[in-house]
Order: structure tokens, then sequence, then C-alpha cells
């Protein structure tokens, strides 16, 4: 069975430390790895998939040097790889065309804005990794201790199989 | 990092598994056993092959299953590679003098020859064996001059007649089959149109706020279900009720371990109650039907509803004192409301009906299986079930028992199971230790075996010392296949011995060791009660 990564795409180490530390509860089942600009992001989703592994989740802010947020994940959006991985926008100064852009474009699925409450980043991850590995899993009781249960058991109960 | 290792332990099993699985395959093919015959070796290897694969879990269980019956079809069947252009090998026999004939050697085995009625028939003869040597002059008035013997009793026809293919294919469409595949329908459509949620909250209402009657309640709801549902797909509807509940309660609360446990275990205990409540009942209603037997849907229920009563009644106690609530009691959000479109309504006609009709087989004589027609072709035929929804049924279970009843069916006729019963004397054994024997056994290997599998293994053993006539006085083939069945159901020790223990299991609220606790107690009191019903009550149900 490969592993399902979460990315953090964020150039400000103290931010991402924070969100890391948020996301801790998550990282024994998806494993999580750290990019700080586009660029490092390119070639981390590269190794991961060399690795046979996939991307359940990438959050990612929107002003960094080089390449902006949205970008990245349009081209994510665009790559087979990473079409289904989910998209979480995490920013506190995206315009609102950009914003427009990334869910038209990137099929964004979500959109934090900074400063955001202790725990809704765990909140939007556990949500959103349900929803992949719904879709995407036919096991699904290895992330039932970690995710929405009472999804993944309804999940478990329409498709009648274990 | 652990992933890795695990992926290892995989391959490792994986190999292991293969190995073992050929190894035990090609055994019979260069160990000749005494008093087995060919066919029989054959299916020894089909047999040790499935077992390993099955055990091992190398190849999914039910590729296991079509496995076997290609193994079958090409093998034991009469158009397969082996049977195809077989004839039995000629021997006339030489006169002597007055009913004095010489004959092979070969040709005589205890005692007896085997006289060709045509190709693939013969019958046996006795006869007197005068003297042995080459060519061995036996006497007997019925051999003349144009009598034809065996050349070889140990002629791969002899000992066998090869069915035709179509007996093997034929088990995906036994009537056990088809009553399955009714209950997959009507479970099917009661999860689209929401049914059982929506019973589920009209069920749990009158069971109150006490934190032991909501168990109480949950568990008699989840086995009444589970009667009629799959045991997997019970247990997850039913925990989306009891996880709202858990999160009212701190994590430490051992209420938590309560509520977690008491589902995966109604849900295991449910499935008895039923014939189409779970599939190791379809090994044994297969089996028995194969030696004649015909069970009723409700000779069934009645046969085992005390049992199932009384283990959710021991499951309920035994928790209750060991892990004891402190809350006072719960708010149980009971929302929802019934589907009331035209759909939804066709369904619940067609499930109340189907289930009148079920329970009253002895009244207007209807076989279940044809009866389980019913909802398939009236689900359909109203589009209540489509065809992504038909598509959506659990197949694979039907090719698993499939397979189970296609191994039986080689088992009881290359004389296999009868070979494999028979090293034993089992007449010294009185009845009830061998009900204990077998049911034990079938204990303990489900525990660790799908409940099925362990069921295709062991029902084929009892069937054929019943046919035998070797299990000494008062054996009784429907008990002892009951026992085999219940006991299956019962395995609920580990996470691995069920799906529902799974499920229980991934949510967190509990460690192997309470399921441990709750699964000695129900295997051990199950057995108990098992004897006792198989002396007591059984008897005046099955006559």
């Amino acid at each position: 069975m490969s592993d399902i990564y979460i990315i953090c795409v964020e150039d400000e180490p103290q931010v991402l430390d924070v969100v890391i530390r948020d996301l801790a509860k998550l990282e024994e089942v998806f494993p999580i790895e750290i990019a700080h600009s586009a660029d490092e992001a390119r070639q981390l989703i590269s190794e991961i998939k060399e690795d046979g592994n996939r991307i359940g989740l990438a959050i990612c802010d929107h002003i960094m040097p080089g390449d902006k947020g949205v970008d990245l994940m349009i081209e994510m959006q665009k790559d087979p790889f990473t079409e289904h991985t989910r998209k979480v926008l995490l920013t506190g100064q995206a315009g609102l065309e950009e914003t427009i852009e990334a869910v038209n474009k990137a099929k964004l699925n979500r959109y934090i804005s900074k400063p955001w409450k202790p725990q809704q980043i765990l909140e939007v991850a556990v949500d959103e990794l349900t929803t992949y590995v719904i879709e995407h899993e036919k096991e699904l009781l290895p992330f039932m201790a970690v995710l929405d249960q009472e999804r993944i058991q309804e999940a478990i109960r329409s498709k009648g199989y274990v | 990092m652990p992933i890795k290792k695990k992926q290892k332990y995989f391959s490792m099993k994986t190999v292991t598994g293969l190995s073992l699985g050929l190894i035990g395959f090609l055994l019979p093919l260069f160990f000749q056993f005494d008093g087995l015959s060919y066919a029989g070796h054959i299916a020894l290897g089909i047999f040790l092959m499935a077992a390993v694969f099955w055990m091992f879990e190398t190849i999914p269980i039910y590729s296991t299953s079509m496995l076997v019956i290609f193994l079958q079809i090409t093998l034991l069947s009469q158009q397969g590679l082996l049977y195809s252009e077989t004839q039995l090998p000629e021997a006339a026999p030489e006169h002597q003098s007055g009913n004095e004939w010489l004959v092979p050697a070969d040709a005589i085995q205890d005692g007896k020859v085997l006289v060709i009625q045509d190709a693939r028939k013969y019958k046996p003869l006795d006869v007197n064996v005068l003297e042995t040597g080459e060519m061995t002059r036996v006497e007997s008035a019925d051999i003349s001059a144009d009598t034809r013997l065996v050349a070889d009793t140990r002629h791969k026809l002899v000992g066998y007649t090869p069915p035709g293919f179509s007996v093997f294919f034929g088990t995906l469409a036994n009537p056990i089959i088809i009553l399955f595949l009714g209950g997959f329908m009507l479970a099917g459509a009661s999860v689209k149109y929401n049914l059982d949620k929506n019973l589920t909250n009209v069920l749990l209402k009158p069971f109150g706020q006490k934190p032991m009657f909501i168990i109480l309640g949950l568990m008699i709801v989840t086995a009444t279900l589970s009667a009629f549902m799959s045991n997997t797909a019970t247990t997850a509807m039913m925990m989306t009720v009891a996880i709202p509940i858990a999160m009212q309660v701190s994590k430490e609360d051992k209420f938590r371990i309560i509520l977690a446990l008491s589902i995966p275990i109604a849900a295991n205990i449910g499935g008895m109650a039923t014939p189409i409540g779970t599939p190791p009942n379809a090994i044994v209603i297969a089996n028995l039907t194969q030696q004649g037997i015909n069970i009723a849907f409700g000779s069934w229920v009645a046969l085992m509803l005390p049992l199932t009563i009384l283990l959710l009644f021991i499951a309920w106690t035994a928790m209750r004192i060991l892990y004891p609530p402190t809350l006072e009691s719960f708010k149980l959000s009971l929302k929802g409301s019934f589907d009331k479109s035209l759909k939804a309504k066709i369904l619940y006609a067609l499930f109340a009906i189907t289930v009148l009709l079920w329970f009253t087989e002895a009244q207007h004589g209807i076989p279940s299986s044809m009866v389980a027609f019913l909802p398939i072709v009236g689900l359909t035929v109203t589009s209540v079930m489509k065809q992504e929804d038909i598509r959506s049924l659990p197949w694979e279970v039907l090719w698993l028992v499939a397979g189970g009843i296609a191994l039986g069916i080689s088992m009881e006729n290359t004389g296999l199971a009868m070979w494999l019963v028979s090293s034993i004397s089992w007449d010294a054994f009185p009845q009830l230790l061998l009900l204990l024997v077998f049911g034990f056994v079938a204990l303990m290997l489900s525990n660790f075996l799908s409940n099925t599998v362990t069921a295709t293994l062991l029902i084929p053993l009892a069937v054929s010392m019943g046919t035998a006539g070797i299990a000494g006085e008062g054996f009784s083939l429907v008990i002892t296949s009951l026992v085999i069945g219940a006991a299956c159901n019962m395995a609920m020790l580990l996470p691995i011995s069920t799906p529902p223990n799974a499920i229980a299991m991934s949510t967190g609220f509990i460690k192997t060791p309470d399921m441990v606790k709750v699964g000695i107690i129900i295997g051990l009191v199950g057995i108990v009660a098992v004897l006792v019903l198989s002396q007591l009550y059984w008897p005046l149900i099955i006559n």
C-alpha cells in the first residue's frame, strides 16, 4: 500500500511551524512534507511520485517569492498525478481575481484566510482527507481513527464492503 | 518507516502462502494414500491448496473460490483434461473349472472384483479368493465367459464418477446463492432508501436514555438488522449512531469501550438468526440440502433464535460487569424520517411480503430461495434497484460461497471427506464429545479465518461422517452441521476474526484485550449453550 502525503508550501518558517504543529495528529497516518517555495514543491511532488506514493492534501500559501501559490495549484490540477489532491489555499493577501482563478482553474477545495483560528487547519485537513480517502481508497479502516469517523462509517455502509 | 516494514511482511506472507499452496496441491500427486481414490488425491490437492490460500489470504478469498471451481472443471469433470477420454481398462477372466476363474491380481481388491457395465460404470462383486499370485484364482457363480472386469482397481474411474462440468458451474445458481442474492437485493435497496437508518431510529426510541438500556437497544437493533443485512454494513451503519454518543463522554470513559464493542458483537451474533444472516449459514444449508435435508427459513430461525437471544444477553451482562458505566443518562439524537416516495414504498412492501413468505414456508410450502426471487424481480422491474445498484452488490460473497459449495461436492463424491474422517475411530467418542470437538475446532479456526471458509472446510467432514455411518450411535447430521455453523459465527476474539470487529477496532475506542475478554466469554458460554441446545432443544424442532 502506498502512503498518502500531506504537503505544506509556505515561505515563512514560523507559519510553517504552526501549520505542522496543528497537523501533528495526522502525521502517523499521513506523512507530512514541507516546501518553502513553488520550485521546492515541484521537486517534492516528483520525489513523492517516484517513490510510488500519492498526495492527498496540499496546503499552500499564496504570496511567496517566485511563483505564486495559485499558479502552483493550477499546475497541480493539470497534472494527472496531483489532479485529485485536495487543495487548500492559506493566505491573507490573495485578491478577489486570484481567488476566483484558483477556484475556477485549480478546483480549489478550501480557502483559509490568515489569521486562522486554532483547530481550523486541522478541521479542514481532516475533512478534505476524509473526502479524499472515501473517493480514492478501497480499504477505509486504517484512516478511521484520525479522520471523520461518521463519514467513513457511512461510506462503508453505502459501499457495503470492508 | 513502519509502513515499509509492513510491505515486506506482506510479500513474505504472499511468498510463503504461494509456495505452501503449491506444495499442498502437488503433494497428493507424489504420494499414494491407501484407501483414497485417484480422484480423491486430486480433490485433496485442491483442498490443501484452497485451505492454504484461504488461511494466508495469498489471493483474495473469493478468487480462491474461483480457482477451486476452475481446477474442478479442468481436472475433475467428465469433460476435463483427465477424464474426457478415459475408459475403464478391461480384463477378461480366464475360465478354470466350474465356478473358478483366473483374474489379474490388480483386478482384485479386498475380496472384490469390479464388473464393467459400460465404459465408465462398474459394479463390485464379492468373490472367493482361492489362490493369490500374478493371476489370482477366484470362485464366483456370477462370473461368466463374457463378463468383463476392471483390470486395475486403482484406475482413476474406480471410486469416482466424474460429474459434468455444469455441476461445478451450477453451484453459482444453487438455491442458497439465490436466497442470498434476494437478501442482498433487499439489503442494498434498504441502504439506498435509508430504511435501515430510519428503522434504527424508530426501534431505538423505546430504550430511553439510561446508558445500559441504550446499549441493550443498540445491540438488539443491530442483531435484528444484521439477521437480514450484511454484518459489515449493519456495523458501519450502527457506528454512525454510536459515534455521536461516544462524543458525549470523555476519552477515558469506559462507556466508549462498551459502545464500540456492543455493535460488532451484536452484528456477529445477529447473523446467526436467519439463513441469509451470514454466509456460513449458506454452507450449512447447501451441504444439508445435498443430503436431501431441507431446513425451512422459519425452522432455521426457530433453531437459532434462542441462541442469539441468549448470547446477546450474555454479552450485554458481561460488558456491564467489565465496564460499569459512570454516567446517568444520554441524549440520543434520533433524526430522520422515512422516505415516502413511491419507490421506497414498493421496497417496504416487497420487504414485508418477502419476510412474511419466508417465515410461513410451513403453511404455503414455497421454498425460501423461490421466495427470494420475488424481491430480485420486484425491485428491478420497478426500477427501485437500477443497473448501478445491482453492480454494487457484494457479488464476491456469492462466488466465495459457490466455491465453498463446489469444494464440498468434490470432497464428497471423490471420497476425500470420507477418507479424512475415517482414519479416526469416531464411534469410540460419545456424541457430546464429538460435537464439542467439532464446535471447538470451528470456533478456534474461525477466529483466525473467514467464518465462511471455516464452515467450508469443516462441514463436508461432518456430512461424510453422517453418510458413512462411522460416527456411531445417535449421530445427527443436522445437529452436527448446526453446531459447526453456530461455532463459526461465535468467533469474535480478535480484530481479524470478523469484518465488524475490524470496524470497531479501527475507531480507536477499544484495544485488542477488551475485545479478547468479551470474545472469550462469548466463545465459551456459546459453545456450552450450543451443546445444551443440541441435546435438549434442537431435536424437538428437527423432528
